[in-house]
């Protein structure tokens, strides 16, 4: 019997959760048409999620980069295949690792603090609060988050992308002494112009996961400082997991 | 007869199935202060909420001026906030932004000059009683400082009809005494019209014109101060004397 109420209240949670993402968007979409839209938020909200974000996302991708350079030349040195490296570490950056490492990198610094912020505005009623001072919060509180997230994602991959392959470069041709003039051909050698748009398409729609479910956790936030806690695990969770499947759905429909 | 400024018929709101508001009736008349009494957990707050439209009501009309808020869409109900000022219970301050900018926050989004803002920020923390506070950030506030500063910001943008949601709750004494005065000052200078929800005693009598008690969802009677300690009914006499026994069904109590 506990069972069977443990597994209803997960089936609530999931189906509560499923229907707040949609609304929210319908609420943005509703709005985005018409102004004001608070450009010089957008801005502060694209610095918190693009500039500050670079650090991590630079050493993430360039570390990603190095290792995966290390690991497919082990593989492909065991049938003298060394010079198909080079192209491994940029389609599989450009397409793959670059979007889903940035985006889970970025869904754990920004969504959490997306969803801690709105939901520490929301159970201190300085959402409320705005409402009262005749702006809309969803305007002035999640259309920037949302726009700049979206906005933001891609440039981060590109520059991710470009460091990633600088890493492969960097251990293939220092490490494992390949001639640096083919390694440059075969990076470009197979790979089509597509292969990027690819990526930096996935980006912004992991963009904008990161920036929905960061703030409608913590908009929709209740009941006190736990509540903000928990938002903000839901935040980073739902986020990661979202990223993870609509990765595979959009390889699978769109980029094959 | 003048028509009320603020007109609540037959509100009704539950969460779940707990019925909050069970169909609450309240005017307030123009350049009047009505104060709303009754224990933690009758939806006094709700009440507030469902007037300013960040509840909506599952049942029962709000009229503003004779007009009905109830139905506005929202950016017509924005568009009204403009004539509404609202402190509420943690002062709400925004902590991203300094205390002038919290004060002149609506003139800042209708498009008033920095400089223009901040005067007229300054013009009322000195009515509120407070000096060379505009650029610190709400953190720094202790409770009473940051109380008023919420009443500036509420009073910033000269409003008809304020709204206070507990004023007096976690303050001491003296500066219960500091707010209460303030809010009088405010109400008759500025020829306001007022709705306090609050669960002091002390502040009903000295600050409301009449006084309503919610209880179980519904306002028992609005009256005036003495009125109020001439009034017979048993609810009403256990909550202005601040007595445990008695009729008042306690929520997790058994009587």
């Amino acid at each position: 019997m506990k069972v069977l109420q443990a597994l209803g209240a997960w089936v609530e949670a999931v189906f509560y959760a499923a229907g707040r993402y949609p609304h929210l968007l319908i609420e943005i979409l509703r709005r985005i048409k018409r102004p004001p839209w608070f450009p010089q938020l957008i801005l502060e909200q694209a610095e918190h999620v693009g500039v500050q974000s670079l650090p991590v996302v630079l050493l993430t991708a360039l570390f990603t980069g190095m290792v995966l350079a290390l690991q497919s030349y082990i593989g492909f040195h065991r049938f003298g295949a060394e010079n198909m490296v080079a192209t491994v570490v940029s389609l599989s950056m450009l397409r793959e690792l670059g979007p889903v490492l940035v985006g889970l990198m970025v869904a754990g610094r920004v969504g959490a603090s997306f969803a801690a912020e709105l939901g520490t505005m929301r159970v201190s009623e300085q959402i409320d609060a705005l409402w009262t001072l005749s702006t809309d919060p969803l305007r002035y509180l999640v259309m920037p988050r949302f726009i700049s997230a979206i906005i933001m994602l891609p440039l981060l991959v590109a520059l991710a992308d470009a460091i990633g392959i600088f890493g492969g470069y960097v251990i293939s041709v220092f490490m494992l002494g390949q001639n640096p003039h083919s390694y440059l051909e075969n990076s470009t050698l197979y790979v089509e112009l597509r292969d990027m748009y690819s990526g930096l398409f996935k980006a912004g729609c992991f963009g904008a996961i990161i920036g929905l479910v960061g703030c409608a956790e913590g908009f929709y936030c209740q009941g006190g400082a736990q509540g903000v806690g928990q938002a903000t695990t839901r935040a980073v969770v739902f986020s990661a997991m979202s990223i993870l499947v609509s990765d595979y759905l959009l390889t699978a429909w769109l980029f094959q | 007869m003048t028509t009320p400024k603020i007109q609540v018929q037959g509100l009704k709101k539950s969460f779940g199935d707990k019925k909050v508001l069970d169909g609450v009736d309240l005017d307030v008349l123009p350049g009047e202060s009505v104060v709303v009494i009754g224990l933690s957990g009758t939806g006094k707050s709700v009440l507030i909420k469902c007037i300013l439209g960040l509840l909506k009501p599952d049942a029962g009309h709000i009229l503003v001026d004779g007009e009905d808020w109830s139905t506005l869409a929202n950016d017509e109900q924005l568009l009204r906030m403009r004539r509404i000022g609202m402190l509420f219970q943690g002062a709400a301050l925004f902590d991203s932004m300094s205390v002038w900018k919290n004060v002149a926050f609506a003139l800042l989004q209708q498009g008033m000059g920095n400089k223009e803002a901040r005067t007229r920020a300054g013009e009322v923390l000195e009515l509120v009683g407070l000096h060379n506070v505009e650029d610190k950030m709400p953190a720094e506030l202790s409770g009473g400082m940051a109380k008023r500063v919420g009443l500036a910001r509420a009073i910033c943008h000269k409003p008809e009809i304020i709204f206070y949601d507990e004023p007096l709750t976690g303050l001491d004494p003296v500066m219960a005494d500091v707010i209460t005065r303030l809010m009088q000052r405010l109400h008759s200078e500025f020829n306001v019209t007022s709705l306090t929800i609050a669960h002091s005693m002390m502040l009903a009598r000295t600050f409301g014109n009449r006084i309503a008690m919610l209880y179980q969802g519904r306002n028992l009677k609005q009256m005036s101060p003495d009125e109020l300690d001439s009034c017979q009914d048993p609810i009403i006499r256990q909550f202005v004397e601040g007595r445990s026994e008695g009729p008042i069904h306690l929520q997790g109590n058994r009587t």
